[in-house]
């Protein structure tokens, strides 16, 4: 049967040509003359040859006959031609091999990585002539590494060229992707070789049908004694920015009782050593809280006891970075205010000057302010610098002050927006404000009136932060709630552009938006492996898809001058952490099957032998034209 | 004394960048180092063969004899017959010059190869006219192809070599071979009779017989030196060729193979016997020239072949 060019193609081609060679040599080909000193001596030749003209024929014929096998050849070998039963048993497969952080675990020597490399290129070496063969590395994204192939070399150099990664594997992603390179072939097949560590075949989507495609699972590993940092998260003390908290959580996934040592390191140095035991499945969290020493980078290190490592060393490490603390300018303009004041007495980073409000134009002129607070005062215009107004009014106001309210509360409030996170508005009592009127852009943090009338606003004007609080605090309860101070110094945090969300950085297998300016359009991360990359800042921040752990490093502009962007990624998965090797793999309802067996043997490219039979005729040629046997 | 001190414009000519390799200064080396050989070769044999011994006009005295009636008075040696009183006639040696002629082939198959076959028979002729005219014999050139084309009038003595180069130098090869008619026209010409050198590749394709008998029957005495450059009788041929003849135009479709060419190494081989056979059986001294032997060695063969200059 022929896969290649069908026969009356092939007819023709052979016809033409044929004919195109025929003619060839029906022609008289035009000799080429060539001088001689003296021609008849060569007359003698010619008397001796009229002898041999029938049997030159004869050769001349065996020539033609020789080219024309010869285009056959070739002609035949456009048209691929196969056996009969390797056309029918051709398969395609979608091979996609775990690259997770659970496959470098150590169970199986030399990992479970190169083992299950070793596999796919047993499968890749038992290809029928008919087979294709397309791998795919899945981690948390979908890599192919080629195209749909037999070429057993090609996949070889593919598979050599997978990695395990320090992310979790995205099943479901990887096996939509399978399915869309196989739909509309028959027969066709999932290979996923992977130690089974995959969580469920559902995502966002809902759960991935498989269509006419046949599941086949091939596990590699074969146990999983390992304890892993599966938490760990670290932040700075709102109002005791000095001192830090840690919470973590290890977890032994495997079936003994291990002893290890935790230690925690701040900037390299060593802050804590706990040991501890845990049962088989324990998860044991931890906190430790009122630390300090360490001004910039946390890890967190597990270690077995007796010495040895436990199968997969990925997830015995985890780091985190601190933001750097500087000093902020504060200007409070106020005709006092002992609220405000008390609020800012709590973080010893504060640097406040209190103006009068008729001394607040000087003492703006000054410059370098992080902040400014009008305190029931509105400058005539708008600042350059960020600021929190407490009952603005007039035109300095950066949003509208509309009406007047009467008893207004939070019936609303946002509480993603950092300035009023974590804090508990709900139950304020306030006498009187002002419904604002928040400008493009501007978002409304707490709203009164069931939604209907803002008075909590935040924005940005000319590139400066700001937020507008709708009433006199001295008309409210609110400076005696744990709420004010909190407020106070969330606003500052926010104008700052500090996060006191925890600090236990990036997950890996995740895509990473960091702050990397407004002004750049790309960005330089170095990876902890000390390579760097080349990334895209949309809307100020840089995108990368992260699958390593470690400490990064990012140059917004890829300036060399630029500071750098520290920043951390960690694994921080209980289900990589928990590496025994899974034997079943159910999705859409059915369970993963073996993989059928390959048909080992020579390969069924005939068309390979035909032009070796053609390359052979032809040196035959050669060699009998150079010996004039031919001719 | 070496032929640069005689002739000191040689010299200015070899730096002259316009000479051809025919007079480089090498050749004029050996050209002056073999007319030294050939006086040592010619010492007491050819040269005396070549001298007759008769009274009159010789100047160098050679032997007396017995008076006998009706000789010349004049050559009585009277201080003999004075002490003897004997008559005796003083004998001398009268020198006598020889005609030389050398015919050479220019036709196209000479030039065939890039002119190898006529530099050599101009080098072959060069050198043995400076012999010839060493020894004060009567040489002259004539260049044929199927008739006399060129002629070098007959001159004497070494000085006149540079009008040997001259006329060689000039010599520009075509045409087609008949040398039978051409020598015809030549011992026309010629009825001073001589030694004729034929410097030839002899494809006639009338026959080369034909010349050599015409010059045998008209008394001149012939010796061929037959030019022959090997690289023709194995020509770097194969496949199908239209071999063209030079000079006469003829093509022949041809089948080179690598038999075809031993067959034709065979003919090119049996062709060069029949000319060796045909002069050995009519006396003609004969030498092949192959091109690719130094010149040199072959004028010492030539020399010692002799006969040529007698």
């Amino acid at each position: 049967m022929l896969a290649g060019l069908p026969l009356a193609q092939l007819a023709a081609i052979f016809g033409a040509v044929g004919l195109g060679v025929l003619a060839l040599y029906l022609l008289k080909l035009r000799r080429r003359v060539v001088a001689v000193p003296f021609s008849p001596l060569w007359e003698r030749i010619l008397r001796d040859k009229e002898a041999t003209t029938l049997l030159s024929r004869l050769k001349r014929l065996l020539s033609l006959l020789l080219q024309l096998v010869l285009l056959a050849l070739l002609v035949l070998a456009l048209g691929d031609p196969r056996a009969a039963e390797t056309m029918v048993r051709g398969r395609t497969l979608v091979v996609l091999v775990d690259a997770s952080a659970s496959m470098q675990a150590t169970d199986v020597k030399p990992n479970r990585i190169s083992v299950a490399q070793g596999e796919v290129k047993r499968m890749a070496r038992g290809l029928g002539g008919a087979d294709r063969m397309l791998v795919a590395q899945m981690d948390a994204v979908v890599t192919p590494l080629g195209p749909m192939t037999g070429d057993t070399s090609q996949l070889e150099r593919e598979i050599d060229g997978i990695e395990a990664t320090d992310a979790p594997a995205d099943l479901p992603r990887a096996l939509r992707f399978a399915t869309d390179v196989l739909r509309g072939v028959d027969g066709g097949e999932i290979v996923v070789v992977s130690d089974g560590a995959l969580g469920d075949a559902s995502d966002s989507s809902g759960p991935v049908h498989l269509g006419r495609a046949r599941l086949s699972y091939l596990r590699v590993g074969k146990e999983g004694k390992n304890v892993g940092i599966t938490q760990f998260s670290v932040r700075r003390y709102p109002l005791d920015k000095g001192h830090y908290e840690v919470m973590l959580e290890l977890s032994n996934t495997g079936p003994d009782v291990e002893d290890v040592e935790l230690r925690l390191l701040g900037d390299g140095a060593l802050v804590d050593l706990t040991r501890l035991r845990l049962a088989p499945g324990e998860r044991l969290p931890r906190f430790y809280s009122q630390l300090s020493g360490a001004s910039r980078t946390l890890e967190a290190t597990i270690a077995r006891v007796d010495g040895t490592r436990d199968q997969l060393p990925a997830d015995d490490h985890a780091y985190a970075l601190l933001p750097e603390r500087r000093r902020a300018k504060i200007l409070v303009v106020s005709a006092g205010n002992t609220y405000l004041d008390a609020a800012l007495l709590l973080d010893e980073y504060l640097d406040v000057t209190d103006v009068a409000p008729a001394a607040y134009p000087a003492a703006f002129e000054k410059g370098g302010w992080d902040a400014i607070i009008f305190d029931a005062v509105t400058p005539a215009q708008t600042p350059a610098a960020n600021a929190l107004y407490i009952d603005p009014r007039g035109p300095g106001s950066p949003v509208r002050v509309d009406r007047e309210l009467k008893a207004p509360g939070f019936d609303k409030v946002d509480r993603k927006h950092p300035a009023v996170q974590w804090l508990a508005l709900d139950d304020v009592n306030v006498a009187r404000g002002h419904r604002l009127v928040p400008g493009p852009g501007d978002r409304v943090v707490g709203a009164s009136d069931g939604g209907a009338s803002p008075i909590l606003v935040a924005g940005a004007r000319d590139g400066h932060r700001f937020v507008a609080l709708g009433f006199d605090v001295r008309d409210s309860d609110l400076p005696l709630r744990v709420a004010w101070p909190l407020f106070v110094l969330d606003c500052i945090d926010w104008f700052a552009g500090e996060d006191a969300k925890y600090l236990s950085g990036y997950r890996t297998g995740e895509v990473w938006r960091i702050p990397a300016g407004a002004s750049a359009e790309y960005a330089t991360v170095k990876m902890p492996d000390g390579a760097t990359q080349r990334v895209a800042v949309h809307e100020g921040r840089a995108v990368l898809e992260g699958e390593r752990s470690g400490f990064y490093q990012l140059v917004p502009g890829g300036r060399p001058d630029e500071p750098a962007v520290p920043f951390a990624a960690n694994l921080l998965d209980a289900r990589e952490s928990a590496i025994a090797p899974q034997d079943r793999l159910v999705v859409d309802g059915k369970e993963a099957g073996e993989l059928p067996p390959f048909h080992l043997g020579v390969r069924r490219d005939i068309w390979v032998y035909l032009l070796l039979a053609a390359v052979l005729l032809t040196a035959l040629e050669w060699g009998s034209y150079h010996r004039r046997v031919t001719v | 004394m070496g032929v640069f001190d005689l002739f000191p414009r040689l010299r200015e000519k070899k730096s002259a960048p316009a000479d051809d390799e025919l007079f480089s200064e090498p050749f004029q080396r050996k050209l002056e180092y073999l007319a030294l050989v050939s006086r040592r070769v010619y010492s007491g044999k050819l040269r005396a063969e070549r001298r007759t011994k008769k009274s009159g006009s010789g100047v160098e005295f050679a032997d007396h004899r017995e008076y006998q009636p009706g000789d010349d008075f004049r050559s009585l040696d009277w201080n003999v017959y004075q002490r003897f009183e004997r008559l005796l006639v003083r004998l001398y040696e009268e020198e006598e010059d020889l005609a030389i002629y050398f015919v050479l082939d220019t036709s196209a198959s000479m030039a065939f190869s890039d002119e190898r076959k006529l530099r050599y028979g101009k080098r072959v002729v060069a050198a043995l006219a400076y012999v010839g005219l060493a020894n004060l014999d009567r040489v002259s050139i004539v260049t044929t192809c199927d008739r006399v084309m060129q002629r070098m009038p007959e001159t004497r003595g070494k000085a006149r070599i540079f009008k040997v180069f001259r006329f060689l130098r000039a010599l520009e090869p075509g045409g087609a071979t008949d040398l039978g008619e051409a020598m015809k026209t030549f011992v026309a010409q010629n009825k001073r009779r001589g030694l004729v050198v034929l410097v030839s590749d002899l494809y006639d394709p009338a026959g080369f017989e034909k010349g050599i008998n015409v010059l045998r029957y008209n008394k001149f005495d012939t010796f061929v030196v037959h030019v022959v450059d090997p690289a023709e009788a194995r020509p770097q041929l194969l496949g199908d060729v239209i071999v063209r003849d030079c000079e006469t135009g003829d093509e022949r479709e041809v089948t080179v193979t690598s038999k075809a060419l031993d067959r034709f190494a065979a003919a090119h081989a049996q062709y060069r016997a029949t000319v060796e056979r045909f002069c050995a059986t009519h006396q003609v001294p004969y030498v092949q020239a192959n091109v690719e032997v130094p010149f040199d060695e072959l004028i010492l063969r030539v020399l010692r072949r002799g006969g040529f200059v007698r």
